[in-house]
């Protein structure tokens, strides 16, 4: 390349890159953009990572993508990257691609111990169909599942639910959100009665205060970090908290940094509200009009396998795991939870949704609840640096307080993974909401308790759609028979197909496969044998049982090495999309590229799965095993197939007939005007002339529609000039309008007029009053009506804790360069170079205490297993003594071996923040 | 080669100092200021891909910088498939043995 080729690119990439940050650019440097992009076609995308949901524009020249930037007009990055975000044009293009299926194999048939040999599609979707369908006769619908995925686009997770809910009457649907945002939705739909938060990201540019609880934003959120940075250089009253175990990025320009114990989350949350209720800053009109005070009960387990635990844990691991049954009052719980120290406590509401049982209670039972939570006694609870003086503690504690009973100071608390995978991930989520909403500070421009997510649609696709295995779209869930009819009604099933008994959750199916519950397994965009917590289990119960895995993958991941079957996917794209990100905002994008040599929509391998499949197949009697709901008394699906042939279908319909290609849908032609010129695979391969993206987008948009969960018709989000748009959206004088901030009366056309805020998810909803410690007997019932809920839950110390064999915390998650299992980012050079390999972050006496040195091989091992890793006493993360930290995102360095599989009793949530491990040298 | 457009944000008192810096860096020129914002626009040529991340985390390291982002790439057309792999990525890489499970999954 000669030199004035390379001056001009520079002048060129500073002009593109001063325009994309919205800065004027010269004549000159304008026509040196336009001259360098010569032949590109640029046109609007989404970044394929984490929940912040940036705009991205994608050149693409010749079939390839050739530069990808950010996008000046997307509100939610306006221009800026990180450096995740700047390489998405390159992780489709890995020169370990998958590009065909692959079949275990010996001598030409299918064998669980053979080696992978390429096959055709024909041959893969021929065993796909064999071994679902030997797995339905061994065990029913039971006995397959789907592992779906955050990561899914709309159309994928709205096909993959329908095909396994109304196709296969199967519940065993459940995304890798469930270990991510699991936390967050409970408490939104106990608090509130409705998922996703009332706010949005502009809420940094209107506020006062950042409080960051266990989200380490610097990293995670780099955009939505920049934001806040830049609100914190220019508006000078801006305060930034940072709350965490161990010292991060994030603390580089907060004010204040609280370093807590794993757990002390939740009393530190107490000690605030028992400050707000002392110094009396409640917003007593607020409170009144709009909330009512619950609790629930205390004694809801840890998550753990509910029965037999012994038949598959250790004798080490029981010693942890035997707290499902009972568990022993420890010297905090004992007045955080007002009982005994060494009170043995029999777990009694752990089975199905006890755990979830809430009642009312008078605001004198909270006021007395909140007592014990003294800055003395939560001072010593949470106090997570055994180095810091409890008085320079106790002196930050009373700051964090200040703030929040600063009743003219706007807060914006965040959270992520620190609050949702947790033990107690829906308490400390509710505990959230507890202190916005006694201060009025929700829903408010610059005032709100808002979860951040971190998959690219778990809001817009996992959550919204409703691939959980309790789910519908649209927040309905199987358990109602409302909700069921509702849904048989819109996909025009007969009554009763739609199965009222909840399926297996994440954590639950890898327990299925591994007891042999559940004989096939098919995962969706998501790498669940590196993903789930405790995964030696999991591993063992994917190779040495006899059952079939599928996995659709676009690299050889861990999951895709497990596997039986392995289904070369299409990647980001290399198909139409849509994801919906954590302020609600719809976003959607055209097929780019095509994928490369055999490799295929997710969406279509399900379709044609679904050609495979009669109605006489799966909707005759079914035998649903703990089935027990209304109008299901003899715990069987019954058959539906004389309903169905009144409804016009046959014994012969396929599935593909009955749930994608239906009349309706087929109408909805390919090729379209609005794809401008771009291809669609999908509709190629299958070759019958309709548009399966846009035809299902707008069959799924009627579950929303007037529920407050509207959305905008395809074509709108695909304008030119539309950068996504936040839900709930309503038309207005032909044009569609998005929701700024939900229930509050100024922005939400869904509250009732004249009454200010309006909790409308609680409608028609009623609670039995009782007392701190139990329901009462029903007779007292209050009405919940557009009211939101303020809980009282207390502080419980973690299941496991270091002791003298396992001395040390392990805390894993991210780092900034890798998303989740490193699937993609590693293949880019430029990231795998900058990260190459998971460190364990430990404190310097720690290492000498164990005459350890930085880049030292250890072991750092549990209860439940070990991984090779090296020691790292400087960086980025400042540990404090007595935790360790590992990313997750290598598999060379498979920490998930190593961690505990408890999840929170509500939400079924895995906590990867805290277990216990010894390190020595390897 | 390697190109980069990169945005830095400076400390509004201490942008002068700051772009002094960024082009007393080799392969780094400063190619726009804007003097209201404090945001600067610079242009990193740099070795190989190596050489681009760590003059990043360099720009990011200089004093009274506070933000350094990459905003704009230049993928050069024979970089578009990658020869490198993480090592135990890259041992898999033979024909269809690829995907066997490897023995560091099985404890």
């Amino acid at each position: 390349m000669g030199i004035s080729r390379r001056d001009f690119l520079k002048t060129s990439i500073a002009g593109a890159t001063a325009a994309t940050v919205g800065m004027p650019l010269s004549k000159e440097a304008e026509a040196a953009v336009l001259a360098g992009e010569k032949d590109w076609q640029w046109d609007k995308g989404v970044c394929r990572f984490c929940g912040t949901g940036c705009g991205i524009m994608v050149a693409t020249k010749g079939g390839q993508i050739v530069a990808t930037k950010g996008d000046p007009d997307a509100p939610v990055n306006r221009g800026l990257n990180c450096v995740k975000g700047y390489f998405n044009g390159k992780i489709n293009y890995g020169a370990d691609r998958l590009t065909q299926p692959l079949l275990r194999m010996t001598d030409g048939k299918f064998d669980k111990k053979g080696k992978f040999t390429p096959i055709s599609w024909e041959q893969a979707i021929d065993v796909l169909e064999e071994k679902m369908r030997w797995a339905l006769k061994e065990k029913g619908p039971t006995g397959i599942g789907i592992f779906g995925s955050g990561q899914y686009t709309i159309h994928e997770g709205y096909a993959a639910v329908k095909l396994m809910k109304a196709g296969f009457r199967s519940n065993n649907i459940d995304p890798n959100a469930r270990h991510c945002m699991a936390s967050a939705v409970v408490a939104f739909m106990q608090t509130f009665g409705i998922d996703e938060p009332q706010g949005n990201y502009d809420d940094i540019e209107h506020t006062d205060t950042a409080i960051l609880w266990g989200a380490n934003m610097a990293e995670m959120h780099p955009i939505l970090w920049s934001r806040i940075t830049n609100r914190r250089l220019t508006h000078k009253d801006m305060k930034v908290v940072n709350l965490s175990v161990y010292g991060n990025m994030s603390s580089d320009i907060a004010d204040l940094e609280i370093i807590f114990s794993p757990s002390g989350d939740l009393a530190i949350q107490n000690y605030i509200a028992h400050e707000i209720v002392a110094r009396d800053v409640i917003d007593h009109d607020f409170v009144k009009k709009h909330t009512q005070f619950a609790t629930g009960p205390y004694d809801i387990g840890y998550g753990f396998r509910p029965a037999n635990a012994e038949k598959f844990n250790s004798p080490a691991e029981m010693e942890i795991v035997k707290n499902e049954k009972a568990h022993v009052i420890d010297k905090w719980e004992a007045i955080a939870q007002r009982k005994k120290e060494g009170e043995v406590v029999e777990q009694k509401h752990t089975a199905g949704l006890l755990p979830m049982k809430d009642w009312a209670i008078s605001f004198d039972d909270f006021k007395a609840a909140l007592a014990p939570y003294t800055l003395d006694f939560v001072a010593e609870v949470a106090k997570g640096d055994p180095d810091e003086s409890l008085d320079a503690f106790k002196a930050k504690l009373k700051q964090l307080a200040d703030l929040y009973c600063d009743r003219s100071r706007k807060i914006v608390s965040y959270w992520t993974m620190g609050f949702n995978q947790h033990q107690r991930g829906t308490w400390v989520n509710e505990q959230a909401y507890m202190n916005h909403l006694l201060t009025g500070r929700q829903c408010k421009p610059g005032d709100g308790a808002f979860s951040l997510t971190g998959q690219p649609s778990a809001c817009g696709t996992a959550r919204e759609v409703g691939t959980f295995a309790h789910r519908l779209p649209s927040d309905m869930v199987v358990m109602n028979p409302k909700h069921r009819a509702k849904s048989e009604e819109i996909w025009k099933l007969p009554a009763k197909t739609l199965n009222p008994a909840i399926g297996s959750h994440f954590v639950k199916q890898m327990r299925d496969l591994e007891d042999g519950a559940m004989l096939f397994s098919w995962t969706h965009v998501n790498n669940p044998w590196q993903n789930t917590a405790n995964v030696n289990h999991w591993i063992k119960g994917a190779r040495e049982m006899n059952n079939f895995i599928v996995v659709s993958e676009i690299y050889p991941g861990v999951s895709a090495k497990v596997a039986d079957l392995i289904l070369p996917a299409a990647m980001i794209n290399e198909k139409w999309g849509a994801y919906g990100n954590a302020e609600r905002r719809t976003q959607v994008w055209r097929q780019q590229i095509l994928p490369p040599g055999q490799a295929r929509p997710d969406i279509w391998m399900m379709m044609e799965l679904s050609k495979r499949f009669k109605l006489k197949d799966v909707w005759g009697e079914q035998k649903i095993p703990g089935l027990k709901a209304p109008g299901f008394e003899d715990g069987k699906l019954p058959s539906v197939l004389d309903d169905a042939v009144k409804m016009g279908y046959t014994p012969e319909t396929t599935l593909y007939e009955v749930l994608y290609a239906t009349p309706d849908n087929k109408k909805v032609a390919w090729p379209d005007p609005i794809a401008k010129g771009h291809g669609n695979i999908t509709a190629d391969l299958l070759k019958d002339g309709w548009f399966p993206e846009k035809a299902l987008f707008e069959e799924y948009r009627k579950f929303g529609t007037g529920k407050a969960h509207d959305l905008a018709p395809f074509d709108v989000y695909h304008d030119d000039k539309v950068r996504g748009l936040k839900w709930p959206v309503m038309e207005k004088d032909g044009k569609w309008v998005e929701t700024a901030w939900r229930n509050n009366e100024k922005y939400d056309p869904y509250v009732k007029a004249g009454s200010g805020f309006d909790f409308y998810g609680n409608n028609g909803n009623k609670m039995v009053m009782g007392d701190l410690d139990k329901a009462g007997d029903g007779k007292t019932t209050v009405d919940i009506s557009g009211k939101a809920k303020i809980y009282f839950r207390p502080y419980a110390s973690p299941v496991e804790k270091p002791d003298a064999n396992y001395d040390l915390w392990l805390c894993t998650g991210r780092v900034l360069e890798h998303w989740h299992s490193g699937t993609m980012t590693r293949r880019v050079p430029e990231l795998h170079r900058a990260v190459p390999n998971a460190v364990c972050w430990i404190n310097q006496k720690d290492a000498d205490a164990k005459g350890l040195k930085r880049n030292d091989l250890v072991w750092v091992e549990s209860r439940r297993g070990k991984v090779k890793v090296r020691l790292e006493t400087g960086g980025r993360n400042k540990m404090p003594r007595g935790m360790v930290y590992v990313p997750w995102f290598d598999e060379g360095v498979l920490i998930n071996k190593v961690t505990l599989d408890s999840t929170c009793p509500l939400s079924k949530e895995t906590d990867y923040k805290k277990c216990s491990v010894k390190i020595y040298k390897a | 080669m390697n190109l980069s457009g990169i945005l830095v944000v400076a400390k509004p008192e201490w942008r002068g100092h700051v772009v002094d810096a960024l082009n007393a860096l080799e392969g780094v020129e400063v190619h726009q200021v804007d003097e209201a914002s404090g945001r600067i626009i610079a242009v990193q040529e740099a070795e190989n891909i190596h050489a681009e991340i760590e003059g990043v985390k360099r720009i990011k390291a200089l004093p009274h910088v506070i933000v350094a982002e990459m905003v704009y790439h230049y993928l050069a057309e024979d970089e578009r498939t990658y020869e490198s792999l993480p090592p135990e990525l890259q041992e898999q890489q033979d024909g269809f043995e690829t995907c066997a499970v490897p023995a560091y999954l099985n404890s």
